[in-house]
């Protein structure tokens, strides 16, 4: 059996873990509940955004813009196609990065030539590895996201649709699906789909209000479309880094609790050794002195 | 005078939610004013100066970004990436970001980033704009 000290040894290496660990997790969580004020305070522009688009195309069915083009004449195997990663920035985050990595290597299964726009180090580190074509200059990090960031990326991604580098764009990201639970998502952002849009069905002979577009359809479009795209990433990073604080938070709240179970389990041991050193003490001086009084006798 | 609800959202708050007699938001093309029972339309809105008359004859100006504003049934909704009243702007940052986009203006660059820089420097002029306007008034 281990000698009391090294038990001893043993049990303060895991309570200074434990420390970091809780450290951690209080951490994640207060990120966590600024993350949360940050979607929210977004929420209302973003499904405005969303009913407009849907409103207009409601109003003007026959609208044909560049942003809802499917370019169909394109082969699906020379279909560019390109997809934002957000993963994290470290690890420690249970299997949040995994499942990232995992629902975009079965993207990159799907016959088109890949073009990879990853966020945060540890995605970025696993594709650099492996045989695929990444933008290196994306070089964004996911700790705080803001609009600025968020228009950054939106900015890079339009141009290079409007070029014709890119024929569809997807985002793959973590989304809170409640406060326990968050799954890995795949949206696609470009082209815009029309079914996207809860387009109202309504009867024929209801009358519809007119809506004129200044100064003119294409321009309002122009103005929605980017703010559009750059809402959904903006919301997509949001939630991602909500996800990723979710999952480091979990996973440190399990270290914690699997400190403390090792750390139980150690003073049971430390305890016995103990006992049994000073049984041993005992015995050995108790047989001392027997021997001692056979020796007087 | 009558009056029809505004609703301006910006991307991260809801900036005001009331009524309002006149609003004259920058387009394009130049302003475009708009009064109570407005036609329905949704007017592409860029970045500059948006101001408000509330109820009672008082003018607020709003910075604003780019965006649009929706008008249908006597109700406005305009959406905007930003929104700050004059007193929340920082007229320091918004110098410096003004340099910074002048700067980097000078330098060669893609044409992408050439549009970034444009678009922030034109927010950084604006921004000051609004914050020397309010800074006139209150003297």
């Amino acid at each position: 059996m281990a000698n009391t000290k090294e038990i001893q040894t043993r049990i303060n290496s895991v309570k200074e873990t434990m420390k970091i660990t809780n450290a951690m997790y209080m951490i994640s969580s207060s990120k966590l509940r600024q993350a949360r004020q940050k979607l929210a305070d977004t929420e209302p522009y973003f499904y405005a955004l969303q009913g407009e688009i849907a409103r207009i195309l409601r109003h003007v069915p026959e609208l044909t813009h560049p942003y809802f083009d499917k370019r169909e004449g394109v082969e699906p195997e020379q279909r560019k196609i390109g997809s934002i990663v957000v993963s994290a920035d470290k690890g420690l985050a249970g299997g949040y990065n995994h499942d990232i990595v995992k629902l975009e290597e079965e993207l990159l299964t799907m016959p088109g030539e890949h073009k990879l726009f990853v966020l945060g180090e540890l995605g970025r580190h696993y594709f650099a590895k492996h045989d695929v074509g990444i933008d290196m200059n994306f070089q964004y990090v996911v700790q705080k996201p803001s609009m600025h960031r968020a228009r950054n990326i939106s900015s890079t991604i339009l141009e290079a649709f409007n070029k014709g580098e890119l024929d569809e764009v997807y985002i793959v990201y973590t989304r809170m699906e409640n406060s326990m639970e968050s799954k890995t998502e795949k949206v696609k952002l470009l082209p815009l789909e029309t079914t996207d849009f809860k387009i109202m069905r309504m009867p024929l002979n209801m009358y519809r209000e007119e809506i004129e577009l200044y100064p003119s359809a294409d321009s309002v479009m122009n103005s929605i479309v980017p703010n559009y795209i750059t809402g959904m990433i903006y919301g997509c990073l949001v939630e991602s880094y909500s996800s990723e604080q979710n999952a480091r938070m979990m996973a440190m709240q399990s270290a914690t609790d699997s400190a403390k179970k090792i750390i139980k389990e150690l003073s049971v041991l430390y305890n016995r050794a103990r006992q049994n050193a000073i049984t041993q003490e005992l015995t050995e001086v108790v047989s001392g002195a027997n021997a001692q009084k056979r020796k007087r006798k | 005078m009558a009056e029809f609800s505004l609703k301006i959202i910006a991307s991260d708050r809801l900036f005001y939610e009331g009524k309002c007699e006149k609003l004259v938001i920058p387009a394009p093309d130049g302003e475009v004013g708009i009064l109570a029972n407005h036609e329905n339309m949704v007017i592409a809105v860029t970045v500059g100066d948006a101001r408000v008359q509330l109820p009672g004859g008082e003018w607020v100006d709003v910075a604003v970004g780019a965006g649009f504003a929706e008008v249908v049934n006597n109700r406005v909704i305009l959406l905007v990436d930003t929104a700050e009243k004059p007193g929340e702007i920082d007229a320091r940052r918004a110098e410096e970001a003004k340099e910074r986009a002048e700067e980097q203006l000078r330098q060669k660059q893609s044409q992408q980033e050439y549009y970034q820089t444009q678009a922030s420097l034109a927010r950084a002029m604006n921004r000051l704009r609004i914050s020397k306007e309010g800074q006139r008034w209150n003297l």
